[in-house]
């Protein structure tokens, strides 16, 4: 008997999936779209999934891969926004979590490059730094400066905003 | 004190509406769409490269002075891409703006409908394809000598005792009989293998989808 894949396999990981769609999206549509996108490209790409990594690894750095490329797609979209010129004022996503300070904190990723994005969310969720070098493709001895760095231009951003 | 961005960022997601997944829309649909394209862009590649495989075998042999195999191997490929361009053209029929689960199920049907009248075609095409080959390297150049009777000769000088039937050696003869009978018996079966390394995974993934949509209108 067929157990749906999205249930059993995807649907445990879909916090990882919401929070990096999150960082990439502006918007409640787009969101959706995006994880929508991701979900399908997981059920497409599934049969290359190899156990030398968690599927739960694998999740991260294919939702990263989708983001990456929608955006890069979506750039040339004027429908879409571009993170780039991200508006100090409020944008319509910026209510997305009932807690206001991690509204606060994503508005302050989304200020982030493309990868500098991915990074703090793997940091984030506790990744190892070999773990996150693995996920960009990068190597592990530049991911500590380059997550120090990434915070202080955080602390930057969220400052006079947290008490 | 001012928080850190570490636990601004766990103490945000402890909160269980923070993590509420979108509801997919139209997922199947996209699902089906994708497995049939991908199935249909490699039905087409499949017909473009037996066409062109044919007229390959045509020039291939031809440089190498044995043109009849390259006849025989032009005619039987022909053949082949005619009668699957055929099946191709009736699954351009398959009406798309019904639901995604009839669409899937009325593509199933078609494939198994083009399977089992290419198991058929098999069981004829495998025993052509080898009387082709063994015709061709027999028949040798258009006018030339026919290598055919130059090798019973020769046989026939090694060995005086060969027995002929009709002028050919009668081993030769229960030897080719015997692989086109189980070309004929097993055709299927290897047109079996040859479907399953070729389209197995997307075979695989319509079955599973159809499976996964049944259970959700179950």
């Amino acid at each position: 008997m067929s157990i749906d894949f999205y249930t059993i396999s995807i649907l445990p990981h879909a916090g990882i999936i919401i929070k990096i769609c999150r960082a990439y999206t502006n918007s409640q549509e787009d969101f959706e779209d995006y994880y929508q996108e991701v979900c399908l490209q997981i059920w497409k790409s599934k049969d290359n999934f190899k156990e030398e990594s968690e599927w739960s690894t694998w999740i991260y750095r294919l939702s990263l891969n989708v983001c990456l490329t929608l955006l890069k797609k979506n750039k040339n979209d004027p429908k879409h926004f571009v993170s780039d010129t991200l508006p100090a004022e409020v944008t319509e996503d910026s209510r997305a979590f009932a807690d206001e300070s991690l509204n606060q904190l994503y508005n302050a990723i989304k200020h982030l490059s493309e990868v500098d994005r991915a990074v703090i969310l793997l940091y984030l969720e506790e990744k190892s730094y070999q773990e996150i070098a693995e996920i960009i493709g990068t190597n592990p001895n530049n991911i500590g400066v380059r997550i120090k760095r990434i915070k202080e231009r955080l602390k930057k951003l969220l400052d006079g905003k947290i008490n | 004190m001012e928080k850190s961005i570490e636990s601004i960022w766990k103490q945000g997601f402890l909160k269980s509406e923070a993590l509420v997944a979108p509801k997919l829309n139209d997922l199947y649909n996209q699902k089906s769409t994708h497995v049939i394209d991908k199935f249909n862009n490699m039905f087409r590649r499949n017909l473009i490269a037996l066409v062109i495989g044919a007229f390959f075998a045509v020039a291939f042999t031809y440089w190498n002075e044995i043109p009849y195999l390259g006849l025989f191997l032009f005619l039987i490929l022909n053949l082949l891409a005619m009668v699957n361009y055929k099946a191709w053209k009736e699954l351009g029929k398959i009406d798309k703006t019904v639901n995604s689960f009839h669409y899937l199920k009325s593509f199933d049907k078609w494939m198994k409908e083009q399977v089992s009248m290419n198991r058929k075609f098999a069981k004829f095409m495998y025993p052509t394809f080898f009387l082709s080959i063994i015709l061709g390297f027999w028949l040798g150049e258009f006018g030339g000598s026919i290598p055919g009777e130059n090798l019973v000769a020769e046989i026939v000088s090694n060995y005086p005792n060969t027995l002929l039937v009709f002028g050919l050696p009668l081993y030769g003869i229960l030897a080719i009989t015997i692989i086109t009978a189980l070309l004929i018996k097993f055709g299927d079966k290897i047109y079996d293998f040859d479907v399953k390394l070729v389209y197995g995974r997307i075979y695989n993934k319509l079955g599973e989808l159809i499976a996964d949509m049944e259970e959700i209108k179950a």
